[in-house]
């Protein structure tokens, strides 16, 4: 089962590296904002899945990237190289921000991250510097598809591989003894709060990352963008319609998510609506697989088997 | 002087209505143990409701309450038939499953009002919108007057509710202490119904009130819910009392901000979201774990 995982996600990533090759403009794209998509859903679920701390802040670490690098680049600096000080700017706020907020547990801690990421989007939109509600536009000149296609595809190959390492790590393992029962994990001599802050910078300098490239790939962005709640809201929604904490399930999630958007974004009626699909998605999975997709694979699987074993029996 | 009394009468009015939209959540919260995220999407719906009846039936907005708070109720209590139920964990701090459920109803019910009513932005234009009333020298609009009359009856009558009924006295048995509750007969199940019924009924007004003060669209609701967040953990939600305390804090610090500082009014919602940060921040076990200090504190 392992080795057959393992040839299918390098086989994906040969395919989205080679894609340029074979495939037109438009199906590019797609897969570009499946990359994107991929990237924030693995992302979040660094500190989500595997550590079950639910940010729905996480806009606040792409809008950081995205305006590093807009901000920068009006000044002449290369977008590409503003990368790792944006991520570096995300990573020390998230570290700013989950000092207190890691104190409180649960929902709570939830809610204090949607507070925080809504303060920071009225913020962006009201002081001139980020140029207000009207955003801000990349210097003209500075556009390159292929390296946009390229580095965004890279980052999620990354990102994936990341949270794999992760997982099986020591580091992961800390995460999930706080996920399962912090004052436990706390009892065995787990730091909870550095493990933590660790899983929240690291996930969310990868999110700068994106938000990033976002903004060389879009060239404009704004508040109501890169800040949006219902930017929050998907980063949340794709991993847990996959399979929260798990290694695949943010994956299928962003391939669900970002599918299914470019499908309901066509129809006009449900252009604004069509997050409607999602809610009743999110109410399904928790209420009776909160292992999403994965967790469903996973029945199917123990099912054919227990439904394939009594037959070999008899024969 | 005349800023003063101008600050302190603005402060009542709005804390009058955001006490309202505060108690849904708080007895909610109290009962069930669960954060209400589809509160937003309920006050949301409130607001349309009241429009539709507004528009369809020229039917005063204010009116239109009488009709939008039992049926809001009932919709409450469908809601917690349909998902509620599943959700209670009966636990001391809320589920993050919990959260999540009610966070795809709110998700639901913001789309399902992007298809009956598109994105396009409403408003509730009566006669009496732009017309303002002096008192004490303060010019102040007539439909935030109103809103504020309409929360004070609201308030007084679940006041009213929750100190004479039975129905009242089992919630705050429930919210003080559940197991002794249930030990003592209460019978959760049609309680926690209520409770959601109640919750829903007051977002349903609040929302349809909002919507006298000011233009919404399907996205309205988020701001309005940190708000009502803010207010719960800096007021409590033993008693109507703390929520009316909690929310006229909050109305304060924001009038106050915007007389006598020079934060632009566009920054005036960040204020209130930095500051439900500090309160939950301050109080780290969240709402209940302040409460049990604060319980030890008096009982000593």
């Amino acid at each position: 089962m392992k080795i057959i995982g393992a040839i299918l996600w390098a086989a994906t990533a040969v395919f989205v590296l080679l894609a340029p090759l074979f495939l037109d403009r438009g199906s590019l794209n797609d897969l570009w904002n499946l990359a994107f998509a991929v990237i924030l859903a693995s992302a979040w679920n660094l500190l989500g899945g595997f550590a079950g701390q639910v940010s729905l802040g996480y806009s606040a670490f792409l809008g950081i990237g995205a305006y590093t690098t807009a901000l920068l680049a009006l000044r002449g600096v290369n977008p590409f190289i503003t990368l790792p000080l944006g991520a570096l700017i995300a990573a020390v706020f998230s570290v700013i921000i989950g000092l207190p907020a890691f104190r409180l547990r649960g929902p709570y801690f939830t809610i204090a991250t949607i507070g925080v990421a809504e303060a920071i989007r009225v913020c962006a939109s009201s002081v001139s510097f980020t140029g207000g509600s009207s955003g801000l536009r990349m210097p003209a000149g500075s556009f390159d598809f292929n390296a946009n296609y390229f580095s965004m595809i890279v980052l999620a190959i990354i990102t994936v591989a990341l949270a794999a390492w992760v997982k099986r790590s020591a580091f992961g393992r800390a995460l999930a003894a706080i996920k399962q029962d912090i004052d436990a994990a706390e009892a065995l001599g787990v730091n909870s709060t550095r493990f933590k802050l660790a899983a929240h910078a690291l996930s969310a300098a990868v999110v700068a990352l994106a938000g990033s490239l976002y903004a060389i790939n879009f060239q404009y962005i704004a508040p109501g963008s890169v800040f949006d709640f219902r930017l929050s809201l998907s980063i949340v929604l794709m991993p847990i319609i996959g399979g929260l904490g798990t290694v695949a399930g943010p994956v299928l999630g962003a391939l669900i998510f970002s599918t299914l958007q470019i499908k309901l974004l066509s129809i006009p009626a449900l252009r604004d609506s069509f997050l409607f699909i999602y809610g009743g998605l999110l109410i399904v999975v928790m209420l009776f697989e909160p292992q999403g997709l994965v967790g469903v694979g996973r029945r199917l699987l123990s099912l054919s088997r227990s439904f394939l074993r009594p037959r070999m029996a008899d024969a | 002087m005349q800023q003063l009394t101008s600050v302190i009468l603005n402060s009542l009015l709005a804390a009058g209505l955001y006490a309202t939209m505060a108690y849904g959540l708080a007895v909610i919260y109290g009962v069930m143990r669960i954060i209400n995220l589809a509160h937003a999407g309920i006050m949301m719906l409130g607001a349309y409701v009241t429009f539709a009846l507004f528009t369809r039936f020229e039917l005063d907005p204010f009116l239109a309450l009488v009709i939008v708070a039992p049926l809001f109720f009932v919709v409450g209590v469908l809601m917690y038939i349909a998902v509620g139920k599943q959700i209670t964990g009966g636990g001391s701090t809320p589920s993050i499953e919990s959260l999540l459920v009610l966070f795809g109803v709110w998700l639901v019910l913001q789309n399902l009002a992007y298809v009956i009513w598109t994105g396009d932005t409403q408003s509730i234009l009566t006669g009496y919108t732009m017309k303002s009333i002096k008192v004490f020298g303060v010019r102040l609009g007539v439909p935030s007057v109103l809103v504020f009359l309409a929360s004070a009856v609201s308030l007084i009558f679940l006041n009213v509710l929750l100190k004479r009924t039975y129905l009242g006295k089992a919630i705050r048995a429930v919210t003080q202490n559940r197991d002794a509750a249930l030990l003592s007969g209460v019978n959760a199940d049609r309680i926690s119904a209520a409770a959601f019924g109640l919750g829903t009924a007051f977002a349903g007004i609040a929302g349809g009130m909002l919507a006298t003060l000011m233009a919404f669209t399907p996205d309205f609701g988020r701001s309005f819910l940190l708000k009502a967040f803010c207010i719960i953990v800096l007021g409590g939600m033993e008693s109507v009392t703390g929520v009316a305390a909690g929310a006229l804090v909050l109305a304060f610090l924001e009038n106050g901000l915007a007389a006598y500082t020079s934060v632009p009014t566009s920054l005036q919602d960040a204020v209130s979201f930095a500051l439900l940060f500090i309160a939950l921040v301050a109080f780290p076990q969240g709402i209940t774990g302040w409460f049990a200090r604060f319980e030890r504190r008096t009982a000593r």
